[in-house]
């Protein structure tokens, strides 16, 4: 098929403008995915940064004030998974692993699914003192897809 | 009983590949014979899926815990209509559906092409079967939904309480079925390039079989985000999560392909487009399954992993490298003689209408890959969010809403100045003046001026068709407006049930903007007999009542909706249910909805005491439109797809043309493809 180069310009221009939307647009609204472990190396270069950080809802010293909507919670590394799907840790290890780090989730109400245990994306930046100021919690949507060792 | 589906499903496989040994063989030895024990044998394969699948729903409804599917997503308690739904509430089962589904569509395939298309459709038939047939491995292999526990459970984990609705009863079907029958275009697609029979045959006889994987995919991302509304409670339908973007991407090169015909049905070209948007969007629906269920991309929608990936992508791998080489290797013929002549034509305003749909797709595409590929590339995840998708489709948006507004006044080939003043000055008046009443009217945005403007424009535009259309028509023949304008939709039932589809888009865009623009939300805590206020209402925290059931205890709040002169509206009644099996909280939203605004109230915690209330209220201006919009797409996708009597006429007239030239082609090379 033969187009005429006039038109070739204008698919061009249009490629080239839908080009530089998706760069520009990449580069202002990235934000880090990071696991606890991640955090916890790089936390030097993360300050004021838009992370997001994978974790486990460590058990105990979790505090929810539904009059301000603040949550406090610490967030532990999500054990590895093997081979075989099955977590390396039990569960209960994960409560004396070292690294962690506060979260502080502030005019948020506290999502459903949010328990000692569970698995949480945490949105935010990381503060001065350590903890990170969460602007939203999310849970693990309850996935169709279950692991097997999950029943 | 199980053993019943589990021999259905392997004597499945072997079917899919007898048929599609017998038709290959049949058509290059030139054996009819085969061909027709190829198409019983695809019949059968469908016969033996579907007593798989009834199988799987008696041991739902019998609450057969012996079976590991049924022990992991029911249970005795589980309403019937959802043990029912429980079928493709998991992997195996939704796979066992995704299949049936594919072999009752080769199936319909193959009895509407029993007669017609004897080159294209034994290929194509073939190519359907082989993507039954990885299926089926997958189930007779992989991920088997009759496996059977070593000990059987006194009772179920039931299924997820956030999937016991009824539009999850019907989104993942609706959506399955969009994904499905998007593979008989591409089979016949596929086949056209294996066969070198590549005149507009393919799409001719798979046009309907376009609209209607659009249909349900249009309906399955609809549901999926009246799910989200209704039962999510946080105040949003879309939040561009890899889950909702893996069925959004095929709709939009559905959408692009189902323009793009139009220009090679009328004038010939855009040949090698149109075959590549078909095995993109086959593609993508395969692309779809993989990142729901490898656990590559993390989504809210899927934490966990299963073993389905590594083989999804190795498929897909194949299927995209075996259909780039067959475009390569029948490049050459697949050149078109005829060119684009100018700007001001149709066939400019569909291509660059092409440009913007891929464009969106490929941004979405780009965005929800992105944490794996900077992973890959940088060694650190990095993740786009909604900012970042909003940003990028929100002017693609406008581009095409634009077009939409241009493509169908304008003419094919070339149009006169002339011509354009007069079809297009009253639409831009309209347009014109909506802006000018949405600026006066303290609309400061200037996206939403210039979206709301561009609504207008095109719903201008096709009002004006109409009316042309319509006096046209009374000009010919002299009948009643009313009368007029019915028989014109029926008569010409593609092109009218088409603009109501684009008034439908439009309506639903100006749904979007509307709320994604102005939605407030308040979070607030009260006590009982306190109220606030969102908006122009005032809601007041009237107490809890809670109650108990062997399902679910729940506390409901009852909330008074005030207007500013104090007069009740009406009570809402959001509440928070636990569910006992598994234990798990969920939400209960309350909505009222408006044409001007939804009033969406999330009781979203409670003190020990019940005394304190938290609530997260949503004013949502506009949303009402969204599904508003989405039924009249519903509306007008039915009258396209109502049955024609002159497209009858038009693929008939293209089989005998196909079919000399067929047997122009046996005579010059027998035996030959």
């Amino acid at each position: 098929m033969r187009i005429r180069p006039r038109f070739f310009i204008g698919g061009a221009l249009i490629v080239l403008a839908i080009g530089y939307l998706i760069f520009s647009s990449i580069r202002t609204t990235s934000e880090y995915y990071l696991t606890v472990p991640e955090v916890a190396a790089r936390q030097t270069e993360l300050g004021g940064q838009a992370i997001r950080v994978a974790g486990r809802v460590k058990p105990g010293n979790i505090a929810w004030d539904p009059n301000s909507l603040t949550l406090k919670f610490e967030i532990a590394p999500i054990p590895d998974i093997d081979a075989s799907g099955a977590p390396v840790k039990p569960v209960s290890v994960v409560a004396s692993d070292p690294v962690s780090f506060r979260v502080i989730a502030a005019g948020e109400p506290k999502p459903d699914m949010f328990a000692p245990g569970r698995d949480v994306i945490v949105e935010g930046k990381l503060t001065p003192d350590g903890a990170i100021a969460a602007s939203q919690v999310m849970t693990s949507c309850p996935s169709k897809y279950r692991p097997k060792q999950a029943q | 009983m199980p053993q019943l589906g589990k021999l259905a499903l392997a004597i499945a496989l072997i079917l899919a590949v007898y048929s599609i040994v017998a038709n290959i063989y049949g058509t290059r030895r030139n054996a009819p014979d085969f061909v027709v024990s190829a198409r019983h044998a695809i019949w059968a394969m469908c016969a033996m899926v579907t007593i798989a699948v009834v199988v799987l729903w008696i041991s739902l409804l019998h609450s057969d815990f012996s079976l590991e599917y049924v022990a992991a997503y029911s249970s005795t308690t589980l309403p019937t209509v959802y043990k029912f739904t429980s079928l493709w509430g998991g992997q195996q089962g939704s796979l066992l559906f995704w299949t049936w589904l594919l072999s009752i569509f080769t199936s319909i395939a193959a009895f509407q092409n029993r007669r017609r298309n004897p080159e294209i459709a034994p290929y194509a038939l073939a190519v359907l079967a082989g993507v039954a047939i990885f299926f089926l491995l997958m189930l007779n292999f992989v991920t088997r939904p009759f496996d059977l526990l070593a000990t059987v459970p006194a009772e179920g984990s039931d299924l997820n309480p956030l999937l016991q609705n009824y539009w999850m009863a019907i989104h993942p079907p609706s959506l399955y079925t969009g994904y499905v029958s998007a593979t008989v275009p591409f089979a016949f697609g596929a086949a056209a390039l294996i066969t070198g029979k590549l005149d507009d045959g393919w799409i001719r006889s798979t046009r309907r079989w376009a609209i209607f994987s659009w249909f349900f995919l249009t309906l399955g991302n609809m549901f999926g985000a009246r799910w989200a509304y209704e039962v999510l409670g946080w105040g949003g339908y879309w939040a561009w999560d890899p889950v909702e973007n893996a069925a959004f991407m095929p709709w939009l090169v559905m959408t692009a392909y189902l323009h793009s015909v139009m220009i090679q049905e009328r004038k010939d070209m855009l040949k090698v487009w149109n075959l590549s948007l078909i095995g993109l969007a086959f593609g993508l629906t395969l692309f779809g399954t993989f990142i729901t269920r490898s656990g590559v991309i993390s989504s809210v929608h899927s934490f966990t992993q299963s073993g389905l990936g590594p083989y999804f992508l190795s498929f897909l791998i194949t299927v995209t490298l075996a259909y780039t080489a067959l475009l390569i290797f029948r490049s050459k013929q697949l050149r078109s003689p005829a060119e684009f002549e100018s700007y001001l034509s149709r066939e400019a305003a569909f291509l660059f209408n092409n440009l913007m749909l891929v464009g969106i797709a490929f941004a979405v595409f780009w965005g929800t890959i992105f944490p794996v590929l900077s992973e890959a590339v940088r060694g650190v995840k990095i993740t786009v969010g909604p900012p970042f998708f909003n940003r990028v489709n929100g002017p693609l948006a406008l581009g095409l809403v634009f077009l939409m507004g241009i493509g169908p006044l304008i003419a094919w080939r070339r149009t006169t100045t002339s011509n354009l003043v007069r079809s297009f000055a009253a639409p831009v008046a309209i347009g014109v003046a909506t802006g000018i009443v949405a600026a006066l009217g303290g609309i400061r945005q200037w996206y939403v001026l210039t979206a709301f403007s561009l609504a207008a424009f095109v719903i201008g535009t096709v009002l004006v068709e109409f009316r042309r259309g319509m006096n046209a028509r009374r000009h010919m023949v002299s009948e009643p407006r009313a009368k007029a304008l019915v028989n014109l939709v029926a008569k010409n039932n593609r092109r009218y049930g088409g603009y109501i589809i684009h008034i439908g888009t439009i309506v639903a865009f100006v749904g979007i903007v509307g709320s994604s623009f102005f939605r407030t939300e308040v979070k607030k805590s009260v006590h009982a007999g306190e109220s606030f206020t969102i908006g122009s209402y005032t809601l007041r925290f009237q107490g809890l009542e809670q109650t108990d059931t062997p399902h679910l205890e729940s506390a409901t709040a009852l909330v008074e909706v005030l207007r500013p002169d104090g007069r009740e509206i009406t009570v809402m009644s959001p509440a928070k249910l636990f569910f006992k099996r598994p234990q798990q909280p969920a939400t209960k939203v309350a909505i009222r909805s408006t044409p001007f605004s939804d009033l969406y109230v999330v009781l979203a915690g409670i003190d020990d005491s019940g005394q304190t209330a938290t609530f997260e209220v949503f004013l949502t201006p506009l949303v009402f439109w969204l599904w508003a919009g989405g039924l009249m797409m519903v509306l007008g996708t039915v009258v396209v797809m109502w049955p024609n009597v002159r497209e009858r006429a038009a693929i008939a007239t293209a089989l005998s043309r196909q079919s000399t030239d067929a047997r122009e082609l046996a005579d010059a090379a027998p035996g030959g493809d």
